[in-house]
């Protein structure tokens, strides 16, 4: 297992009811169970209405538990009321889908100053948070700052929401499908510009995602939820190695490992659920030269 | 503590399904005895008038099977306005009204404040009185849904389309605005939730610290507002891909008709409008 070995978010049996006590009452989450150590990769997935969305908004207290079940972050119970929660908003980042419709200052600078300044941090700390968000994100720090917001084209925007919650430095980044509306170029460029706060920073992070080929690329390991209960606990490849069973659950597999798993069924096995293209071609070429 | 679920909190143009009388009425009955019982509601002054009226509006919200419980959670949120404004007129109506049958009697004085029993009528009748009309709206929006509503509205300004009246656009422009409402109010709780997740406390902050709440507002209220054009530019976009051109020589599928039973009600209403009207003077208190 990657990671330190420390646990820093630890999920037990969580049950969740949205509008509770109304005519419109759903019960989003009846039984989740997850955990994550520190500098792990780990992703979510599940059908649209499983409660990926709802498990990740208590991860940062967006959503308090009030029901039977435990979130533990970093330590810290989540449902003390006593508990100052804007310390775990720091610790655990959340990016949401469509991040680029928080955006409101007029300068691009300003906004992603936005959550030190919050922090009360004072200015030349602040110019360097903004300075190594930016950077991350893949912004020019001189030739961005001073723009215009709301001039920006649809994936600068999004680089500079994403920058404005890095800009707290989080031990935890979540990205709940946070990669949906891109054009693939600048997905790629945004998920290995991710990958790389994993490698280089040691920041844990927990993505959602829709897509397989992107969850089969980022991440080690993969919680399947359906239906509010988490279903599927394993690597990513042993997930990826029963597509019978996720088929059950409404998803897919990569396609890579699609082909993979039907060229066993015609007797040709590979040696792995190869997850990615290069990978797949790897092993094609090791079996051909043996 | 915070809480970002505000859908909870707008009952007001919420629709709820259901097959209650309430919701088999035809619309533009609803609409009709809302806006007759609209008009009693701002003749009547006295308590009996309206302990009548109040009953009369709980009786149509406990037929509609919608619960009161959740009927009256919806005011929370306005609580401390209403109780700001029953304060005010508590302490300083006092001597200004005097209800009719009743002496002035001045149960305590202290400057320009004062207490009297037309002041203790007067907060309690408008109580009254604005939960009459609360539950009547939130009743229609409740039972009725916004294609019904619309088509209600339309087919009753269409006697005044001889005088120019755009019976249709305005329809639209009504059903458009109630349509908005939950989604508006769902994108805040987005915007709100992904501003907190970047460090923004919405959270109490105590009474005197209006600059910086205010301040706060517009992390929420420039993200919104950019959202409402997107979203209107759509609309207009979807409506002009659909070559919509307004509601002249529009056919509907389902057509409302007016039925025996929708009569007796406007009637019976009407009786009780005129006979609550001129008797208003004669209740006892």
């Amino acid at each position: 297992m990657k990671g330190n070995g420390r646990r820093i978010v630890e999920v037990n049996d969580l049950h969740h009811t949205y509008l509770r006590g109304s005519p419109l009452e759903v019960t989003a989450l009846k039984g989740v169970t997850m955990e994550v150590y520190e500098g792990e990769v780990v992703g979510i997935i599940g059908r649209t209405g499983a409660g990926k969305s709802t498990v990740v908004q208590h991860l940062n207290g967006l959503i308090r538990n009030r029901e039977p079940g435990k979130v533990i972050i970093d330590g810290q119970d989540m449902s003390d009321t006593s508990l100052d929660i804007t310390t775990i908003r720091q610790k655990v980042g959340l990016i949401f889908q469509r991040p680029e419709e928080q955006l409101f200052e007029r300068l691009v600078g300003d906004d992603i100053a936005f959550g030190p300044k919050k922090l009360g941090m004072p200015r030349e700390e602040r110019r360097e948070r903004v300075r190594w968000a930016m950077e991350m994100v893949g912004l020019d720090f001189d030739r961005f700052k001073n723009r215009f917001t709301f001039s920006l084209s649809g994936g600068e925007m999004r680089k500079t929401a994403i920058a404005g919650v890095l800009a707290l430095r989080p031990k935890v980044l979540i990205l709940d499908e946070s990669t949906t509306g891109i054009d693939p170029r600048g997905r790629r460029d945004l998920l290995s510009r991710i990958k790389g706060l994993n490698r280089e920073h040691g920041i844990t992070l927990i993505c959602v995602s829709p897509n397989m080929e992107e969850v089969a690329s980022m991440v080690d390991r993969i919680y399947v939820i359906d239906d509010g209960r988490t279903v599927m606990n394993d690597t990513t490849r042993e997930i990826f190695a029963r597509p019978e069973e996720l088929r059950r659950y409404g998803l897919g597999v990569p396609q890579v490992s699609a082909v993979a798993s039907r060229l066993a069924e015609k007797g040709l096995a590979m040696p792995r659920t190869p997850l990615t293209v290069a990978e797949a071609e790897e092993d094609i070429w090791r079996i051909l030269s043996s | 503590m915070e809480d970002f679920e505000f859908l909870r909190n707008v009952t007001i143009g919420q629709y709820f399904q259901g097959d209650s009388i309430v919701h088999r009425i035809d619309p533009r009955t609803k609409i009709t005895i809302v806006m007759i019982l609209a008009v009693i509601n701002s003749f009547i002054l006295s308590f009996t008038g309206n302990a009548i009226l109040l009953a009369i509006c709980t009786a149509f919200v406990l037929a509609s099977g919608i619960s009161f419980k959740f009927m009256l959670s919806g005011l929370t949120p306005a609580l401390p306005i209403i109780a700001i404004f029953a304060l005010m007129q508590l302490f300083f109506y006092g001597d200004a009204y005097s209800p009719y049958g009743m002496e002035l009697v001045v149960f305590w004085r202290w400057g320009i404040m004062s207490v009297t029993n037309g002041s203790i009528q007067l907060v309690i009748v408008t109580l009254m009185r604005f939960l009459e009309i609360y539950f009547l709206v939130s009743l229609l929006t409740a039972t009725t849904t916004t294609t019904d509503l619309a088509y209600a509205i339309e087919s009753m300004l269409e006697p005044f389309q001889r005088f120019r009246v755009p019976a249709y656009e305005i329809s639209l422009i009504g059903t458009i605005a109630l349509r908005f409402v939950p989604i508006f109010a769902e994108q805040l709780e987005i915007i709100m939730k992904a501003q907190a997740s970047r460090g923004a406390d919405f959270g109490g902050g105590g009474m005197f610290r209006f600059v910086k709440r205010t301040r706060q507002m517009a992390t929420l209220i420039v993200p919104l507002f950019v959202d409402a054009f997107r979203r209107a530019e759509d609309l207009i976009l979807a409506m002009e891909a659909r070559c919509y051109t307004g509601g002249e020589g529009r056919t509907k599928i389902i057509r409302f008709r007016m039925e025996r039973t929708d009569h007796i009600i406007i009637a019976a209403t009407l009786i009780l409008a005129v006979m609550m009207i001129s008797f208003r003077n004669h209740f006892p208190v």
